[in-house]
């Protein structure tokens, strides 16, 4: 018990661990974390916790002071007074573990040739010895959409949690959605009217109606990757993710997928869904929304648009969570909890906040019956931090657990920090 | 009287035909006829009117102006009655019979180190001023139509292509022999700020074309004065012969305007500067230019805004200029600044008057329209004496029209040049156009005659039975006028006349009647008549729906004219800050509950319990108060490149020339603290360019929002980007090549010095016979580096590079000031400290290239451990407004106390620009540039309150949001305008919302 407390609050920084990180073991000892702050992911709070889990479930989550605990029943019993325990955020529409180096292409694995490609999963390309993943996840995100990108339709993504040897140990939910980039109606690049829109819409109508009627077909004499990976978006299995962020695009994009009868679609980007919030619930159409750490669109918005936006969809009632795709996305990855953080600096409250990156992340994923809160039954997928994780002066992962493993939160840059510090005091 | 008849005969003994040199094939037709145009309202010039006078004409000139004038016998008369006669009109930027550079046909895709304009000319292909426009003319009589039908009869032509364009030609519209046309050439020189047809890799920026002008002339002034210099530059040497001439420069917006005044004033030179027609927003520094303008009437379509999510698209400046735009004539006449109207931005050039009468509408005053087509256009290019009025002895250039040149309903009947005739719209044709009844022996028509005098339209009403039914329809009518003869066709299928009625007669009475005989279908004759009615009803409704709209009252401007603009400039405020928690970066630390008292801009006192007499008292319970954010590493307000990507060294470049004060993003890092930033050139070359130092004064000119006294800077760079900028054929490809780079670069500025040293030492007296050496910008600037006058910002990543350049500035005699993004800085600290060069580093940023992996937030933790100076840049405009966030990573990876890691963001970067003295803490006597926070200002939490500099309050969350509302409210407005434009007729575009581009380091191109 003691050797685990030890670890746990200065393991990250003073093992030398030269190795790279190792994935855990599977959850053999029970464990109780007691007297931390939980945030549960889903609004509530408890100021003097107990969390107990055991096979990577947790077993026990409620006011250390209002339940009577056996303490025999646990191996290991770790206390964490004014320390904040969260359930392990989750990344939406991420490129982790598909790129390593924005200016190297041979490390690019998102972006598959053509315009279609429904078929192309993900999954395969999955690194999970991505350094960078390592870096994420000692801030607190544990697990992420691998999310393919390019093209009309980029390809069918999955979630991975981030403690795996390979891609098919990673999977969390695998071949989640369906993505699909909604043609933009002006041009990105000089704001001109994009002549090819209607084509383009004209052409994805035409693949969308060859592909349901495919569908219905079960076992089709001549196989077309392409429309049997689309299968899912009709049957419920998979979700559709539109990537669109203009309002009239948004529009579009849900009549669209009225249209096709589609089950279950996301907007992802979705700059303008406020303007559309009561369409957007009227269809139950949930939002991955835009990075909140962007510029407004427009001259004339709002210079704190992006920040405000979260406060004014959860005003309107919508289901969204954040997202951080763009520039540099990533490794930017790791600033996600201060997206919400922002995000209540800007009206929300704060646990309200946490929920745009964990439960609502997870319901949206389509995950949260196991994970994205801590409540009873769900994942131990948590991590503790020495303060607040939504404000960078206080967010401090001391302690992770993906499915009751403990990680290794160690990684390649706090190697170096420590080679690098030894370097001066050594000399 | 007699006075004037004998001059006359003077006069015309003198003249001589303008093609006296050429053969005559056949009889020799000469005419030395007076032509006379009485009892004509003749505007002689912008001035003057004379009612009811006579132009006398002669050999082309003019003979005499006057109310009266005995006119010689062999006069022709033409009688110019409700008639006026002006002087035709001067457009002096125009490309009229000048052939379109040609271009070249295969693109360049690699870099072109050397000019393709073989020859004994300028290095670079952009600098063209030895081309000749008069060498280039030819007459092209449809072109000069098109002009000529709009009134004008001169136009001074040049060849729109390069940044040194070279000179005009003055010629006239006529059509004639290119002799009789031209007036003169090389009348004015011509610059820009476009490379046009050059594919010479070098400039590829706005800041590069202004170096490269400073350089030119430099050279010219070198080979000027240093007759013994064997280099033969026919380009250089054009420069020299045309200096005195008008210098006129295409400036095209209207910071460009005061860009090219810069550089003009730094070598003597006033230029008149073509505009673009934004003049209005940035009127008070383009009068002080001293510049005369050539201004178009070219306004932007209203955008087609039916569907309000589109218009979302178009911007709010574009709104507000397309409703501003038609008055920048009236604003810049109203502001006494010299201007000339010009046709050439106008692609359909039938608009102009149209778009005139709509800037009359808006301000503009007829005389001064009619001063800025005649007068000014004239003087500009030293011409009075021969155009822009009518005078005796002045070239016979006139037009003559129904009415005032610029009346809704005018016409221009004629447009006579050098003393020959054009007809635009003969005054003598018979206008028919009108309602008539037409009779034919018994029967009666009414007949209506519509559309343009060469294009009648007529039809008649069948008022009769058709198979036993009413008929009531309409039958066209083919109507066909020559001189006085009438002919008709219809076909009215009535009654009457199952075939056709075919009618030819006179029209006489002022075209009131008309009558003749005619044939019907059965052949028979018939008399027939036409006499006119009342007026259709028609031409009344049109005029009803006109009117309204425009109005002489100027709407507001804002500064800049964007979203988030400033009706008027903040001002210095007197401000006590009372009760905050002050992070004075000072040996006070962060006093909690402490006072602050702003006074003239500075920071007067701060303590506690402190009271100033009528200073505004500001709460700051609760608040935190800090200095302004300083990015020591910014890419915001920048016009037309941050990168000179096509050299290795480009040291002559300098971001100081393009500040670009419109940038929103100012206004965005004011709402997120930022008060001063360095604009540094991109990282595209192991030397770049330098810097600009800028307060984010937003509203302000880019010379005001310049720090005044600053140290200079210039941006180096290391690395990957450096390396695969400019292709693959520039040098260098490695970091290996970059070391040499920088000593080639030191060791040339080095020896360019000892020129300089040894020439100095020559005596004055013995100077004669030694040519001095030549200025070289960008080795002027390399010495500046050496002489401890400018300092390095170097862009780097990976330790070994960072080493060598230390090395390189070791063993040059100079240090390196700052190592920007510094990514590997922790592995050199020591070496760093030692050198006592400063890290201005990215907090989190990493893994975008191979030289980058190894980077690491505990980096700047580090570096401020081993006692380096540690600043967090930016380079992103989205980073830049929430550096204060950055600054507390430095908090949580590598634990920097708060207080330190603040400075991070501001004292820091100050000390690296040299800026500490006057900013950085909050300290008595220094800039008061501060910001209240709503909390701490390393939290997540903490919102930007108030961004305060030099006393001024720049940014309130308050002021923020309220115009944020008037702004919603401007352009619902303005929209609301354009679309009662577009059901008045005026013709729309499609909204469309070009973004400015954000620029990063290795942004490459405009």
């Amino acid at each position: 018990m003691k050797n685990i407390l030890l670890i746990l609050l200065t393991g990250s920084l003073l093992s030398v661990n030269a190795q790279i990180e190792t994935p855990a073991p599977k959850q053999t000892k029970k464990i109780m974390l007691l007297n931390g702050v939980a945030h549960l992911g889903n609004g509530k709070i408890i100021q003097n916790s107990a969390i107990a889990f055991e096979d990577g479930k947790l077993t026990i989550v409620a006011n250390a002071a209002a339940i009577k605990i056996d303490f025999s029943q646990f191996d290991t019993v770790i206390n964490i007074p004014n320390k904040h325990v969260y359930p392990g955020i989750i990344a939406p529409n991420s490129t982790l573990g598909l790129t390593e180096i924005g200016a190297v292409r041979m490390t690019h694995d998102y972006s598959e040739y053509g315009m279609f490609k429904p078929h192309v999963r993900s999954i395969i390309a999955y690194n999970t010895e991505s350094k960078i993943t390592t870096t994420v996840r000692s801030n607190g995100i544990l697990l992420a959409q691998a999310t393919p990108r390019s093209g009309a339709i980029s390809g069918t993504s999955s979630i991975v949690q981030f403690d795996a040897w390979n891609w098919e140990d990673a999977v969390y939910k695998k071949d989640d959605g369906v993505h699909l980039n909604w043609s933009g109606m002006f041009s990105r690049w000089n704001g001109k009217k994009n002549k090819e829109y209607d084509k383009s819409v004209t052409k994805l109508n035409d693949f969308f109606t060859n592909a349901l009627a495919y569908s219905k077909t079960a076992d089709y004499p001549e196989k077309n990757l392409r429309f049997e990976a689309m299968r899912g978006v009709f049957n419920g299995e998979k979700t559709l993710y539109i990537h669109a962020n203009f309002v009239k695009e948004i529009t579009e994009a849900i009549n669209f997928s009225k249209k096709h009868k589609v089950s279950k679609m996301v907007i992802v980007g979705g700059y303008d869904a406020w303007m559309v919030a009561d369409m957007l619930k009227e269809n139950k159409v949930a939002v991955i929304l835009k990075r909140v750490h962007s510029l407004p669109q427009r001259q004339e918005d709002d210079v704190y648009l992006p920040y405000k936006l979260p406060h004014m969809l959860f005003d309107a009632g919508v289901l969204f969570c954040l997202e951080n795709s763009g520039d540099m996305e990533a490794m930017g990855t790791r600033n996600l909890p201060f997206y919400a953080g922002t995000a209540a600096a800007y009206g929300l409250d704060k646990e309200e906040a946490l929920k745009l990156i964990t439960l609502n992340t997870a319901k949206i994923l389509g995950i949260d019956k196991t994970t994205g809160s801590l409540e009873v039954g769900k994942d131990a997928t948590l991590f503790i931090s020495n303060g607040d994780a939504l404000d960078m002066r206080s967010n401090d992962v001391i302690g992770a657990f993906i499915q009751g493993r403990h990680i290794d939160i160690d990684n390649h840059q706090k190697k170096l920090y420590r080679k690098y510090s030894g370097k001066y005091t050594d000399q | 009287m007699k006075k004037i008849i004998l001059f006359i005969f003077i006069i015309s003994s003198v003249a001589v035909s303008a093609q006296e040199t050429f053969n005559v094939n056949g009889t020799h037709d000469k005419n030395h006829n007076f032509y006379a145009f009485t009892n004509a309202t003749i505007h002689t010039n912008y001035l003057t009117t004379i009612e009811n006078a006579t132009l006398l004409i002669k050999d082309g000139k003019i003979i005499a102006v006057a109310e009266k004038i005995d006119l010689p016998a062999n006069t022709v008369v033409f009688d110019m009655k409700n008639k006026h006669i002006y002087p035709s009109l001067i457009d002096v930027y125009s490309d009229y019979g000048i052939a379109k550079a040609a271009k070249s046909k295969t693109r360049n895709w690699t870099r072109q180190a050397k000019t393709n304009n073989k020859g004994a000319f300028n290095w670079n292909q952009a600098i063209k001023p030895e081309v000749e426009a008069g060498k280039l003319f030819k007459v092209d009589n449809k072109k000069a139509e098109e002009l000529r039908k709009l009134g004008f009869g001169t136009v001074l032509t040049h060849q729109h292509d390069g940044i040194m364009r070279g000179t005009s030609a003055l010629v006239t519209l006529g059509n004639d022999q290119a002799n009789a046309v031209m007036l003169k050439d090389n009348v004015a020189n011509h610059l820009s700020f476009n490379k046009g047809t050059s594919t010479q890799s070098y400039p590829g920026s706005l800041m590069g074309m202004i170096a490269l002008i400073r350089q030119t002339y430099y050279d010219v002034d070198w080979l000027f004065n240093n007759k013994q210099v064997d280099e033969y530059n026919i380009s250089l040497n054009s420069i020299i012969d045309n200096w005195k001439l008008p210098q006129i420069f295409e400036a095209n917006d209207k910071l460009s305007i005061l860009r090219a005044d810069k550089v003009g004033d730094e070598f003597e030179m006033q230029y008149i500067f073509k505009g673009k027609g934004d003049e209005y927003q940035r009127i008070k520094e383009i009068k002080a230019t001293g510049g005369k303008l050539i201004l178009p009437v070219n306004f932007p379509k209203a955008y087609e805004v039916s569907d309000p999510y589109n218009s979302l698209i178009v911007s709010y400046s574009d709104v507000k200029n397309w409703e501003l735009a038609p008055y920048n004539l009236g604003i810049v006449a109203s502001n006494e600044i010299d201007f000339s109207i010009t046709t050439s931005d106008l692609k359909d050039k039938k608009v102009f008057f149209k778009n005139l009468r709509k800037a009359i509408k808006s301000g503009l005053s007829e005389q001064d329209a009619l001063k800025a087509l005649t007068y000014s256009p004239a003087t500009f290019i030293n011409e009075y004496d021969r155009i822009g009025s009518l005078a005796q002895g002045k070239l016979a250039n006139f037009i003559i029209t129904s009415e005032n040149l610029f009346a809704e309903k005018n016409i221009i009947h004629e447009n006579w040049i050098r003393g020959k005739q054009h007809i635009i719209s003969d005054y003598n044709i018979i206008d028919v156009r009108g309602n008539y009844s037409l009779n034919l022996g018994e029967k009666v028509y009414d007949l209506k005659v519509k559309g343009e005098p060469k294009k009648l339209k007529g039809s008649i009403q069948i008022i009769g039975t058709k198979d036993n039914k009413p008929d009531t329809s309409k039958v066209s009518v083919s109507i066909k006028v020559l001189k006085n003869s009438i002919s008709l066709t219809f076909n009215p299928k009535d009654d009457f006349e199952k075939g056709t009625v075919r009618l030819s007669g006179t029209v006489t009475n002022n075209a009131a009647i008309w009558d003749g005989n005619g044939q019907l279908s059965n052949g028979n004759w018939i008399k027939w008549t036409a006499i006119k009615g009342k007026k259709g009803k028609d031409d009344d409704k049109k005029k009803k729906k006109e009117s309204k709209v425009d109005s002489l009252v100027v709407p507001e401007i804002q500064y800049p004219n964007m979203a988030y603009g400033f009706d008027s400039l903040p001002k210095a405020e007197t401000m006590l800050i009372k009760g905050a928690t002050v992070w004075t970066n000072e040996a006070e630390g962060i006093m909690k509950n402490a006072d602050v008292i702003i006074h003239n801009g500075k920071i007067q006192a701060v303590g506690r319990n402190l009271s100033f007499e009528g200073a505004k008292i500001i709460d700051g319970k609760g608040k935190h108060l800090s200095s302004g954010i300083i990015d020591e590493h910014s890419h915001i307000a920048i016009s037309r490149g941050v990168n000179e990507c096509t050299q290795s060294v480009t040291a002559e470049v300098s971001i100081a020339d393009v500040v670009n004060s419109d940038d929103v993003n100012i206004y965005r890092q004011l709402a997120g603290g930022v008060t001063a930033s360095q604009l540094l050139h991109g990282s595209c070359n192991p030397v770049g360019g330098q810097s600009a130092l800028i307060k984010l004064k937003w509203g302000s000119s880019p010379e005001e929002m310049k720090i005044k006294d600053t140290d200079g800077f210039i941006k180096f760079a290391l690395g990957e980007n450096v390396k695969r900028a400019g292709g693959t054929s520039r040098f260098p490809q490695t970091r290996m090549g970059v070391e040499q780079v920088y000593y080639d670069a030191f060791i040339r500025a080095k020896e360019y010095q000892a020129k300089w040293d040894a020439f100095a030492a020559i005596p004055e007296k013995d100077r004669e016979n030694t040519p001095a050496p030549r200025i070289d910008l960008e080795m002027e600037t390399l010495n500046e580096i050496i002489n401890k006058e400018r300092f390095i910002s170097c862009h780097s990543y990976q330790q070994g590079e960072i080493n060598m350049l230390m090395h390189v500035a070791d063993s040059m005699g100079f240090r390196v000031n700052t190592f920007t993004h510094i990514l590997e800085g922790y592995k050199v600290a020591d070496k760093m400290k030692a050198h006592g060069v400063g890290g201005s580093t990215f907090s989190d940023w990493w893994a975008y290239k191979f030289e980058v992996n190894d980077a690491i937030p505990y980096n700047g933790a580090i570096m401020h451990n081993q006692g380096v100076t540690v600043a967090y840049n930016s380079d992103d405009a989205e980073m830049g407004r929430r550096l204060n966030q950055e600054a507390a990573k430095a908090v949580k990876y590598g634990g920097v106390s708060e207080e330190e890691a603040l400075k991070f963001v501001t004292l820091n970067p100050a000390k690296l620009l040299h800026l500490d003295h006057k900013m950085g803490s909050i300290k008595v006597g220094k800039d008061a540039d501060v910001v209240l926070w709503s909390d701490n200002p390393l939290s997540i939490y903490a919102k930007v309150e108030k961004t305060i500099i030099d006393g001024a309050v720049y940014f309130d969350i308050e002021e923020d949001a309220k115009r944020q509302k008037e702004n919603q409210k401007e352009k619902a407005r303005i929209i609301e305008k354009m679309i009662s434009a577009k059901k008045g007729g005026a013709k729309t575009q499609a909204p469309n919302g070009k973004k400015p581009k954000l620029y990063h380091c290795d942004t490459v191109g405009e």
